[in-house]
């Protein structure tokens, strides 16, 4: 039996982005890991990108061919935690949607 | 207002809180876990000597010093915004707003992944997770287990579920693709494995150690036995790749298929074994998004796990008044992490007094004792990392300057 | 069905757990006091805990320290939070979500 293509695993769990998705992009528009974060929601779930930003990284410069950068194209922006407005606003012990 | 505010109650940021405390500060540590110790909370192994290192003895052994010593230890506090003034930090969490002179992150690390076709259903979980359902929560997540991905975290773990009753079927690899780096190529698994020193913490990893001293991996892994070998009676399988986590509403088996030496698969092999539940493990990498928040400069050390924030030998960011310490600093076992949180506590209370020259000695000592531990650590989760550090610790960018001052002044 | 680890060759025995009830989607399950939603439901064998907002596939437990975000419930039907850090209270009424 011939192994399918694994282009139909999930890469990002939280929007349910497929390596076939990311792959695509970067190629069809040589774009950076940021750009295809925004053309993809990938790594702009619930988590902030922390489980998968890594391997967007890693299939961008590979597909770029680039070297990794001392600074990382997807930096973290807060809030980096899910919060209420009524937390922005002050008031505790509230929940995380 | 806090004299310091550490964030993360692990191996570094208790042994930070320690330190400061006692030089007199007053400290607060927060925590996103509902008990302190970290990564400690988890660990359970056989040191050479014989003797366990149970990592939740440990983390309450540090609590309690922490607790004498005035500190103030607040759980399931999660921070989601920092910001500086010039009186110091204010940090924005799900509990209120913290206030603090000097701020130390502490956060460890994360897991990184391994996409494999299935991860997202129930029953699958980082081996880290497993580790935490097991050893804290005292809970198995099921009765029998696979493991994708072979390294020093995946083996120590498997001997710990295995103590915890679980069936640990098979250690394989991933299928070799774009996600999975060395991960998914046998020859560069055996390779890493190999390079562990003689303390490595079991006889059959101490073995590996001994032969790659004497034979190159790529011959190795042609002589690997395709069934594999036993390690703490758990099979080791490099020559075995995961294609896809096999289930409908939940886990319940791993599709795999054998491979060769050099990664080509044998499609005539590929069989489905099941299982109650799947651990993904992928090594870990520095946990720096407050780090990055806060505008701190970083550098991509391989050695080190990933995206390290440039902090010098005293623990200083590039941004005055914050420290690091643990494994946010790159990735390194829990002693090490304790002995650096010592070295910023030390550092943080010579900062705060404005009193260098007083501590210098102090400093000094905390610092030699960090390479001391780190020499001697039985598990290097990368190899080179004594080189690494010293390296990027010649060549950093954060000036330490009442020190460099004093010693001036000395020469 | 419980998933324990009553006795363990290093770590010792559980011992004298004190009992509470949970409710999870309106069904009463046992939990020992000290146990996260996570490990608590875990024990009780019970592996999803919500469903993806899209394609509506369940998910569990991955990261288990907070990080993944992906064991997040519904707790008395006012909070969201996540199972593998929120420590459970006697009574407490648990519902995924989807």
């Amino acid at each position: 039996m011939v192994v399918k293509s694994d282009d139909n695993k999930i890469i990002c769990r939280c929007e349910e982005v497929s390596l076939g998705t990311i792959k695509d992009i970067v190629h069809h528009f040589h774009c950076s890991s940021r750009e295809v974060k925004l053309r993809t929601r990938a790594g702009m779930g619930y988590c902030g990108g922390r489980i998968c930003r890594t391997i967007i990284e890693k299939v961008v410069q590979d597909i770029n061919n680039e070297k990794v950068s001392n600074e990382s194209q997807l930096s973290y922006r807060p809030p980096i935690r899910p919060v209420t407005f009524g937390q922005l606003g002050g008031s505790e012990n509230d929940d995380e949607s | 207002m806090s004299d310091l505010l550490i964030i993360g109650a692990g191996p570094a940021g208790l042994s930070a809180a320690i330190a400061a405390a006692e030089e007199g500060l007053s400290v607060t540590v927060i925590d996103e876990f509902p008990k302190a110790g970290g990564r400690l909370l988890g660990q359970l192994h056989q040191e050479p000597n014989g003797e366990w290192w149970n990592g939740i003895q440990k983390g309450e052994q540090l609590s309690q010093r922490a607790h004498q010593l005035g500190v103030t230890i607040q759980c399931e506090v999660s921070v989601y915004d920092i910001s500086q003034s010039k009186n110091g930090w204010e940090v924005y969490t799900t509990r209120g707003e913290y206030k603090a002179e000097k701020l130390l992150l502490a956060t460890g690390a994360t897991e990184s992944p391994i996409p494999v076709k299935g991860w997202t259903l129930p029953g699958v979980m980082t081996i880290g997770a497993a580790q935490i359902m097991g050893n804290v929560h005292r809970v198995k997540p099921g009765n029998s287990c696979i493991i994708i991905g072979a390294n020093v975290l995946s083996m120590a773990i498997a001997n710990e579920l295995k103590l915890c009753g679980v069936n640990v079927k098979e250690i394989i690899i991933p299928k070799a693709d774009i996600t999975s780096n060395e991960a998914g190529n046998p020859e560069q698994v055996l390779s890493s494995l190999m390079r562990l020193t003689h303390l490595a913490p079991t006889p059959i990893l101490r073995q590996l150690g001994k032969i790659g001293k004497m034979v190159h991996p790529k011959i190795a892994i042609r002589l690997f036995p395709k069934k594999g070998i036993r390690m703490f009676d758990i099979p080791l399988r490099l020559k075995t790749a995961a294609l896809e986590i096999v289930g409908d509403r939940f886990a319940t088996g791993v599709r795999t298929v054998n491979i060769k030496a050099n990664g080509e698969i044998d499609h005539t092999s590929e069989k489905v074994v099941d299982a109650d539940f799947v651990c993904i493990a992928g090594g870990l990498t520095p946990l720096s998004e407050l780090a990055s928040i806060i505008g701190c400069s970083f550098k991509y050390i391989p050695e080190l796990g990933g995206h390290v924030p440039v902090h010098n030998e005293q623990m200083q960011t590039n941004i005055p008044g914050l420290y690091v310490a643990g494994n946010i600093t790159g990735i390194e076992s829990a002693k090490v992490a304790m002995a650096q949180g010592r070295v910023a506590g030390l550092a943080i209370a010579a900062d705060i007094t404005n009193d260098w020259e007083q501590m210098e000695t102090s400093i000094n000592k905390a610092i030699e004792n960090v390479n001391i531990t780190r020499d001697k650590a039985l598990i290097q989760f990368h190899p080179g990392i004594s080189d690494a550090r010293k390296k990027f610790y010649q060549k950093s960018e954060v000036n330490l300057t009442q020190i460099s001052k004093i010693k001036k002044r000395e020469a | 069905m419980t998933m324990r680890v009553e006795c363990h060759p290093v770590l010792g025995n559980l011992e004298n757990q004190r009992r509470i009830t949970i409710y999870y989607d309106d069904q009463a399950y046992q939990a020992y006091e000290g146990d996260t939603i996570a490990s608590a439901m875990m024990a009780e064998g019970v592996k999803t805990l919500r469903y993806h907002e899209v394609s509506g596939k369940g998910r569990g437990v991955y990261c288990n320290i907070g990080h993944c975000f992906e064991c997040r419930v519904c707790v008395n039907e006012e909070k969201i939070v996540r199972a593998c850090l929120t420590p459970v209270s006697e009574g407490m009424r648990i519902h995924s979500l989807s």
